[in-house]
């Protein structure tokens, strides 16, 4: 189990990734790159859209090449497009599973 | 809200209490006002705070159940009473949240309420009452259309209308000025034989007067009179608007003295029907004055009544007076919802100016700009066509106000969602007039609609339009909107020239170019790169590409288009370069593969890389280590020397072409005495990445005065993966005393530390870590992670000062946080040790230290197993006055559940005063999620039902994740009633998840299901599946309940050849059904196809099953083997049938090795299987014979037998299957010493039951002689009468059999006095038509004066008659189900 967990990690710490939401529907990918391009260089950026509908669903992943990059956007408080601010949190590592979690973690 | 209450009222009134929740019954009463009062206020909708509702139900569940129980018994009242109370709660959310109810919201309780069968009364009333203002979106004709639908709709299905539903009818048609005759109304009511009440009456002259015939409204006050019925001051209020209506102003005024006389004081409705009077003529002066009035009395006038008159004057014509009311307006917080209301309600009117007038009044915070407000405004005119130019008008002036942060933007996606195209383009101009981009993407919901009809002139408009903004389609438009509404591409460019769309030729191009990638045209892509001498960008096509690949299997073209693009000028020229380019292409392409298709291609895959290096292709160093990984990560490391061969080696060629030039380079360097510092390095660096450490290390033992740096930290790194402590060290100090301030990687820290604690070198790690801690050396995440496991490592192997002073040291320097997770190592060591006080001493400790108390669930849980009272006290005594009795008496249910001692964790969750802890119910319930505990988690769902502030709902979902990991549907369903019990409302995402594990297994979902507002995150977003796709599952998924795997097959090639995907179960499905059918080619090729489509896809328990069956019976052993292994791994329990079939055929093939194999590989698990021990017993002693290896099967038969220890008792010790397997094979030798074995046990151990079986087995097989010579030398057979029996019962199932019984009855004559022998023998001969033998049979059993019993003697008659032949006797004339049961039935009151 638990080097299930490191491998989960591992390969999160070698993929920063930056998990977007509340895109406003007025912006796709080309203006999130934009944005994120500030912070560092954009690997990747996708914002899927909804072929049932032609809009997107709010969400989208930002790859960076570095993980120091990652941090920047994340640090930065406020991520405007189009006058509405996004969520920006990175992307969640798969839940450590395993004898290694434990209640006591948590504050009660 | 109010509008929903009344229902209640009416329904405690009429004595229906008992059948509505608790929460409404609550409700009714809820306002305590007397019941005159509320008869007085009937007609007048009050709001009441919405939350109440929800409290009153939180608070009640215990009662309302109890409830259930004594005053409705039956399932379908209760099952009715949720669905109402489901219905209720969408509908009254909605209410509660923005004052209305949509219409599709409606539609769709209304369909699920129709879905349901028989819809109850209070659910007939609670859609009827919403038909009215309470959907001010609709125009006031279609309510009332929507009412009679329902109405109808419902009365089909059997619902019986009483007067309450009449009334709210009435209701809905005054809320909606709707023109009817009271008169028909009436008789209509009497038809139906309801008779009308006093709100009955009052409704219908308020719908006299609104259409201001005071003559009709009198004819029914009459009617009331006579009746005796009370007016009301609704029934006056009423007859104010009637006379106003009438023109007659005076008399309406009048009304108000005639109530006083009356003795009714005119309350709020009075003034507001008189007011309403006023304003519907326009007369502005007597409105101010009755509101003055109003004012100077003790009444009170509400927002929403002003609100009122407010419509009153705009649907009369004088919005000039609007603003005047709407000074007046207060403004609470709680008549918003009324007031957006107000303004939908004039939108849908078509007075939208004054609709926009009210919204600007709305006091609304302009501060934050977070929240926009008028967005339902803008939706609804949006809707109700409002004009372009107006709305561009609201839209600036909402923004003027600060209403609205983005109001253009926010219509323009209205427009678009509802496929104006016309108004979207004025909006467009206008944003990009206010110098707002206008992005491609804003034409795709609009090219969407018309996709779906495959309505090219809509796509040509939509495309025009795009052009006319000045928008050009990319890339993504062709390829995703506009190409599949086409045949072909090719008609597409016709159909654009011919109607004059512009489109940029390359862009359309590249389009079709991805297009046809996307459906493995590979053939069109080369031929298209080679001729194409447009400027192209490789990166716009790589994931089309990569997904053509997939689906092609020709090799050549893969090669051939790589080439290309590698090598031609025109592609991937620039910057990086191609070989970056490409390298990086062939990473992306094995990264969308799957590990099963990656392992399925591998043959095709080195293929492609050999003739890739054929044509000189070269992939960078860095690339290749990517792709390296991967193929580890799919286990598919053979292929990884197939990438090697494409690394590019040039650059680095001219100075280390290998290892041995290199080292020849340095010694001539050293000859020539100059300086090989660098060149040491590179072969160090080489030879570690070789993993050549014994060179490397002599390397650097011959040259250590030039050593540097870098060199010394490849070497050690190297020692640590060869786990050589020893020269690591060494190295370290050497590294140190060359440079003492270099610094190591954080990796390579680490590694050291573990490898010196683990060889016990334990100061020397410590004094790495310091030097971490010194050096500043960057610590992560990750490297939390590996101290963690390297102290749990140690504390594995129970090395208790290294896990005590690395994890102190780590601690203390600050390295890390002393966390519950790096800290239970220290409790961990004396857990596996099952040293508990130790244990618990340990987790005691680091509280006092770190205030964290590690693994003390686990000891908890160890204490109790152990039975160790005086510890748990101690521990529990600790928890409850460091962290309170609260925590303590958490972590004592949860061990106790954890441990099964589900009474005593019982015992605990009762204690009064024990309150929920969302936090840690919800941690117990993801560990059992985890750890797969079904059982666990269901006790703690069911103990912690009575748990004061327990969020049931969440139980119950954490409950269906679990059975969803099961795929349990069964006791999902089952979650699904108890929920409905417990009177539980389900949260959307429950009933979600519920609805999938139903649907997933072709269950039908009994509710609706809620629509997904954002989708879940996911790792690799993909577009949602198409109608197609959904269709051709639904055939596939029919196919498959109805056992059609021919119809079921096809539509799965038919899918497949259009590249369709389907989901895990759906091909679990196909498989099981091809399987079942034994159709293995079949099946093998969908599994084939699953796997290579489907990351992870693996089969589960019964189609491993079946397929190891056909395995078998196609004689497939080592696959069936592998099935099994897999089934097994994937902790599967594989059937009793299958893994018996298995272990036969592996006998039968002599193959001792796999049975034993199999044995090893279910131990643990033959219960969960249903194996019988005897199966391995006779099937190796099978095989064994098979190798004629007779006597060690005979010696390990006969031991277990006699030994000490018998892990099987004698008597089932059964080898009947042996015996018969050896007598049908002849195997001559065997059997003669196998007989010998039996009679020795028999004569020598008195253990009769093998050589019974062998006997019995000749019988069978025919050789009566040499069964009556075992009979002979061994008498004691004949009176192993239990066996006997029991193998005359299970032969007189089967036909054939008759002479068997026969040669039996010779040999051992007593049988025939045994009443099962002789019942079983007359079987055996009906069976098989022996009349003979049965008539020999009867006439002896007569003659020793038996008394026969009647399903015998009817069995007998029957044979007879059927011979036609006569009955001796009277047949017994009941049926053979009547006297086998009579006779069953006889036995057991013997017994």
């Amino acid at each position: 189990m638990s080097t299930r967990g490191a491998v989960v990690l591992r390969t999160n710490i070698g993929r920063p990734v930056a998990f977007v939401r509340k895109i406003p529907w007025t912006a796709a990918s080309s203006e999130l790159r934009e944005h994120f391009a500030q912070f560092g260089h954009v690997r990747k950026c996708t914002v899927p859209f909804d072929k049932e509908t032609g809009f997107h669903k709010g969400m989208g992943w930002i790859h960076f090449s570095s993980e120091e990059e990652l941090h920047n956007a994340l640090q930065q408080e406020n991520h405007i497009i189009d006058g509405v601010k996004l969520h920006v949190q990175p992307q969640k590592p798969k839940a450590l599973q395993g004898d290694q979690t434990s209640d006591e973690e948590k504050d009660f | 809200m109010a509008a929903l209450l009344r229902p209640a009222r009416w329904l405690l009134r009429a004595a229906a209490a008992p059948y509505l929740p608790l929460s409404l019954r609550l409700l009714a009463g809820g306002p305590g006002r007397p019941d005159a009062a509320v008869c007085l206020r009937a007609a007048r909708a009050r709001p009441v705070a919405g939350g109440l509702l929800s409290q009153a139900r939180l608070h009640s569940i215990a009662a309302e159940k109890k409830n259930y129980l004594q005053e409705e018994p039956t399932s379908s009242h209760r099952r009715n009473a949720s669905q109402f109370d489901w219905a209720l709660m969408r509908l009254d959310n909605s209410v509660r949240r923005t004052g209305r109810i949509p219409k599709t919201l409606l539609q769709k309780v209304f369909d699920n309420t129709c879905h349901s069968g028989s819809p109850g009364g209070n659910q007939a009333l609670l859609l009827l009452r919403s038909c009215g203002s309470l959907l001010p979106e609709l125009k006031l004709s279609e309510r009332t259309e929507f009412a009679h639908k329902i109405w109808d709709e419902l009365q089909k299905l059997g619902t019986v209308y009483d007067v309450s539903h009449y009334n709210a009818l009435l209701k809905v048609y005054l809320q909606n000025d709707h023109k009817f005759s009271p008169t028909d109304f009436l008789a209509r009511m009497e038809k139906g034989n309801i008779q009308p009440n006093r709100v009955t009456y009052q409704r219908l002259i308020a719908a006299y007067c609104n259409m201001g015939d005071i003559e009709g409204a009198s004819t029914i006050l009459g009617f009331m009179k006579t009746k005796d019925l009370p007016v009301t001051e609704a029934v006056f209020s009423a007859l104010v608007t009637g006379h106003a209506r009438s023109g007659d102003m005076e008399n309406a005024e009048n009304i108000l003295t005639v109530m006083k006389e009356a003795g009714i004081e005119p309350g709020p409705d009075t003034y507001l029907a008189l007011l309403n009077a006023y304003a519907e003529k326009g007369d502005i002066d007597h409105v101010k004055q009755t509101l003055e009035k109003v004012e100077k009395s003790d009444l009170y006038l509400m927002d929403r009544d002003l609100l009122q008159i407010i419509l009153s004057f705009s649907k009369a014509g004088y919005p000039q007076y609007v603003p005047e009311i709407l000074e007046k307006i207060t403004y609470e917080r709680r008549y918003i919802p009324d007031t957006m209301n107000l303004i939908l309600l004039l939108v849908t009117e078509k007075l939208e100016d004054t609709a926009l007038q009210i919204l600007l009044a709305c006091p609304i915070s302009r501060e934050s700009s977070q929240n926009d407000f008028g967005s339902f405004f803008l939706r609804h005119c949006v809707t109700m066509n409002t004009p372009a130019e107006k709305l561009k008008d609201y839209c600036k002036k909402l923004k003027e106000a600060q209403l609205h942060t983005s109001p253009l933007q926010f219509t323009l996606q209205c427009a678009l969602v509802a496929q104006k195209l016309d108004l979207a383009k004025v909006l467009m101009k206008a944003l990009k007039e206010e110098g707002f981009p206008i992005r491609t993407h804003y034409f795709w919901p609009l090219l969407v609609g018309h996709q779906k009809e495959k309505n090219v002139q809509g796509i040509v408009e939509v495309l025009k339009g795009m052009h006319e903004i000045g928008v050009t389609p990319d890339q993504e438009t062709y390829v995703n909107y506009v190409f599949p509404c086409f045949d072909s591409i090719k008609s597409v460019r016709a159909v654009l020239q011919e109607n004059g769309c512009p489109h940029d030729d390359n862009v359309f191009s590249q389009a079709e170019l991805r297009s046809k990638a996307v459906n493995g045209n590979l053939d069109y892509i080369l031929s298209f790169l080679e001729s194409n001498t447009l400027p192209f960008s490789f990166s716009s096509l790589r994931g089309s590409l990569i997904l053509g690949f997939r689906r092609s299997m020709n090799i050549n073209l893969w090669s051939k288009i790589t080439e290309l693009l590698y090598k031609d000028g025109r592609y991937c020229q620039e910057p990086p370069g191609p070989t970056e380019a490409v390298g990086y292409f062939l990473y992306n392409l094995i990264d969308s593969m799957s590990d099963s298709e990656v392992q399925a291609k591998e043959e095709r895959l080195r293929q492609y890389f050999h003739q890739l290096k054929e044509m000189n292709v070269k992939i960078p160093e860095n690339i290749y280590r990517g792709i390296r990984n991967l193929l580890d990560s799919y286990h598919v490391p053979e292929l990884i020397k197939d990438v090697n061969i494409l690394v590019e080696r040039e650059k680095t060629d001219s100075r280390k072409p290998s290892s041995s030039d290199l080292e020849s380079k340095l010694e001539k360097l050293k000859a020539e005495n100059q300086p090989i510092g660098d060149i040491l390095k590179q072969l160090i660096v080489m030879l570690c990445s070789e993993e050549n450490m014994q060179k490397a290390l002599e390397l650097k033992a011959k040259y250590e005065s030039d050593m540097v740096v870098g060199g010394y930290a490849a070497l050690i790194n190297l020692c640590c993966r060869h786990d050589n402590a020893e020269d690591a060290l060494n190295l370290k100090r050497e590294f140190d005393r060359l440079d003492s301030s270099a610094v190591l990687d954080t990796g390579k820290y680490v590694r050291l530390v573990k490898v010196l604690g683990k060889h016990g070198k334990l100061q020397d790690a410590i004094n790495i870590l310091k030097e971490m801690k010194e050096k500043d050396v960057p610590v992560k995440d990750a490297t939390v992670l590996s101290f963690f496991h390297i102290l749990n490592g140690a504390a594995l192997r129970g090395e208790t000062e290294t896990v005590k002073q690395l994890h102190e040291a780590i601690v203390t320097l600050g390295l890390a946080k002393p966390s519950t997770a790096l800290s239970s190592p220290l409790v961990t060591l004396y857990l596996e040790k099952d040293d508990l006080p130790a244990a618990l001493e340990s987790t005691i400790d680091c509280y006092e230290k770190y205030k964290i108390l590690p693994r003390i669930h686990d000891v908890l849980c160890k204490l109790i197993e152990k039975g160790e009272t005086e510890l748990i006290q101690k521990a529990m005594d600790f928890v409850s006055q460091e962290q309170g009795e609260m925590t303590m008496l958490y972590d004592l249910f949860f061990a106790f559940l954890q441990t099964g001692n589900y009474k005593e964790a019982k015992k605990i969750i009762e204690t009064p005063g024990i309150r929920a802890r969302p936090t840690r119910l919800q941690w117990f319930c993801d560990r059992c999620i985890a750890n797969n505990q079904v059982e666990t988690l269901e006790k703690l769902v069911e103990l912690t039902q009575k748990l004061f502030e327990c969020d049931r709902d969440q139980l119950y979902y954490s409950l269906l994740k679990l059975y969803k990991v099961n795929d349990d549907w069964q006791k999902a369903d089952a979650v699904w009633n108890k929920m409905q019990e417990e009177n539980i409302i389900p949260r959307e995402k429950t009933l979600r998840l519920l609805a999938e594990i139903l649907r997933n297994n072709n269950q039908e979902v009994p509710f609706d299901v809620p629509e997904l507002w954002y989708e879940e995150e996911k790792d690799c977003p993909t577009s949602l599946p198409s109608p197609v796709e959904v269709n051709l599952q639904q055939g596939l998924l029919n196919a498959c309940h109805r056992r059609r795997n021919k119809d079921a097959f096809n539509i799965f090639l038919t899918a497949k050849k259009q590249n369709i995907v389907f989901d895990n179960e759906t091909y679990a499905r196909l498989i099981n059904l091809l399987l079942m059918k034994d159709n293995s080619t079949q099946a093998m090729q969908v599994k084939d196809f699953a796997e290579t489509h489907i990351k992870g896809f693996t089969l589960n328990d019964a189609a491993n099953s079946l397929l190891i069956i056909t395995q078998v019976r196609r004689d497939y052993l080592k696959d069936a083997l592998t099935t099994l292994k897999t089934a097994l791994d994937l902790d599967q329990i594989p059937s009793r049938l299958a893994v018996t079939r298995l272990i036969q055929a592996c006998a039968l093939k002599g193959d001792t090795e796999s049975i034993h194999d199999i044995q090893k590989l279910v131990n643990g698990l033959e219960d969960s299987i249903g194996l019988s021990r005897m199966v391995f017993i006779n099937n190796i002693a099978l095989a064994q014979i098979k190798n004629n290896n007779i006597d060690v099967a005979i010696e390990s038969i006969e031991n277990m037998l006699t030994s000490e220890n018998q892990t099987v008792d004698p008597q089932y010790f059964g080898l009947a299957y042996l015996f018969r397997k050896v007598i049908e094979g002849q195997l001559e030798p065997a059997l003669k010493k196998i007989s010998i074995m039996a009679e020795r046990l028999a004569n020598q151990f008195a253990v009769y039951k093998p050589v019974t079986d062998l006997f019995l087995q000749l019988v069978d097989s025919g050789k009566v002689n040499d069964a009556r010579a075992l009979l002979q030398r061994c008498g004691a057979i004949a009176e192993q009468m239990p066996i006997l029996l029991v193998f005359c019962i299970r032969n007189c199932q089967r036909p054939g059999k008759a002479p068997v019984m026969k040669s039996l009855l010779e040999l051992i004559p007593e049988l025939i006095d045994k009443e099962e022998a002789y019942t079983c023998l007359m079987k055996s001969y009906v069976f098989d038509n022996d009349v003979t033998s049965a008539k020999a049979l009867y006439e002896s059993l007569t003659a020793k004066n038996v008394k026969l019993n009647d399903l015998f003697l009817k069995r007998y008659a029957v044979l007879l008659k059927n011979a036609g032949e006569s009955v001796p006797f009277t047949e017994p004339p009941e049926s053979f189900e009547f006297y086998a049961k009579q006779l069953k039935e006889s036995k057991e009151t013997h017994l």
